[in-house]
């Protein structure tokens, strides 16, 4: 068993998993309500993972991509990313532009600007549940939004995450706009020093 | 026929097989430096994530800029390789997150370039060229038949280092 594992018992993890569901759900509303198109989510998945690990799930570690990073901060601290191959950022920026698909072929400022909002506001909606259900009180940084091969992009993540813990909880699961091509993955991965002081507050 | 190893985060690979390719994928804030023995033709290959080495931490070596640095050196010579013979490069070491509330506290790739020269110069080793800094990501490929060793990065070609 891993050693994050001993300190979550079932019942804990079990909550976790209905809050974070109810949290994806409602990220899912706010990107869906940005983009003006209905999204569906993929059962999410919640695993104990070696953080060393991380890049073994995303294949093509050479293909270009563009992530979208946000840190929560407050009471309940971790860490959101959006991770979408490159030609369907470039999509994305389309639709929320309005314009027709393969118009945009470069991520300028501007382009760059509005997959950030979209990590805003998918950030914004998942804390916002998860304050609501918890009482707890947490908000997103400003993302970043990085544009380069995914092995690059996950360097980062794994460098971020190793400093603080060996293994993590990371919650996984895809948004999809079946009228579009477009799969979104949003990963969560709360802060377990975070989460073990909440269960000694409540 | 090419055989290619993945170097991942926090390894270290050596090789002696001249079939093998050594590869890091994607390096972002990580270093992956190159050691490779002419003459014995060995090759090692490290993907380091961290500056400097944690007392009492448990994480290898590998994992860290300065130790996995004199691990792989002493691996290299344990192997046969020469270490007055050994030709040194390094990649990587980007600085990614572009973001004023993150840059601030998050430059690991800077403190990794800073802790390699430092170790390299302690362990008085010469660092023959390299490719680092910026903010993009790198992928390197070490061919352990000729020590050939090559960069590409998003949008960019594969060219030869040193």
């Amino acid at each position: 068993m891993a050693e994050i594992q001993k300190l979550f018992d079932d019942e804990f993890m079990n909550a976790l998993r209905e809050v974070t569901l109810e949290g994806i759900h409602n990220a899912a509303r706010g990107f869906s309500g940005m983009l003006g198109q209905p999204l569906t989510v993929s059962q999410p998945s919640i695993e104990f993972v070696p953080v060393f690990q991380i890049p073994e799930r995303m294949a093509e570690l050479e293909s270009e991509a563009v992530a979208i990073y946000l840190k929560a901060e407050g009471e309940l601290t971790g860490h959101m990313v959006l991770i979408l191959p490159l030609k369907t950022a470039y999509d994305l920026v389309d639709m929320l532009m309005d314009q027709p698909t393969g118009t945009t072929c470069e991520l300028g400022s501007l382009e760059r600007s509005a997959l950030g909002e979209i990590g805003n506001i998918s950030g914004a909606y998942f804390l916002n549940l998860v304050n609501e259900r918890t009482g707890q009180s947490s908000r997103p940084t400003t993302p970043a939004v990085i544009v380069d091969m995914v092995g690059a992009i996950l360097d980062v993540l794994v460098a971020i995450l190793c400093v603080e813990c060996e293994e993590v909880i990371l919650l996984q699961t895809t948004f999809s706009c079946s009228n579009r091509q477009l799969d979104v993955t949003f990963w969560v991965i709360p802060d377990s020093n975070s989460l073990k002081a909440y269960l000694q507050r409540t | 026929m090419e055989n290619v190893i993945t170097v991942g985060l926090g390894e270290s690979v050596l090789s002696r097989n001249p079939q093998d390719v050594l590869v890091a994928f994607g390096l972002g804030s990580c270093l992956g430096i190159a050691f490779y023995d002419p003459y014995m033709k060995i090759a090692g290959l490290l993907h380091a994530v961290l500056p400097e080495y944690v007392n009492n931490s448990h994480a290898p070596g590998e994992r860290f800029v300065d130790t996995g640095i004199e691990n792989t050196l002493k691996e290299m010579v344990a192997a046969g390789a020469i270490q007055a013979s050994l030709h040194i490069r390094m990649v990587g070491g980007a600085n990614m997150l572009v973001s004023a509330e993150l840059s601030r506290t998050f430059d690991i790739g800077t403190r990794n370039i800073a802790s390699a020269y430092k170790t390299l110069e302690r362990l008085r080793l010469k660092l023959a060229c390299q490719e680092v800094g910026g903010n993009i990501g790198r992928t390197v490929r070490l061919y352990v038949a000729n020590g050939r060793m090559t960069v590409r990065s998003i949008g960019g070609t594969e060219h030869d280092l040193g």
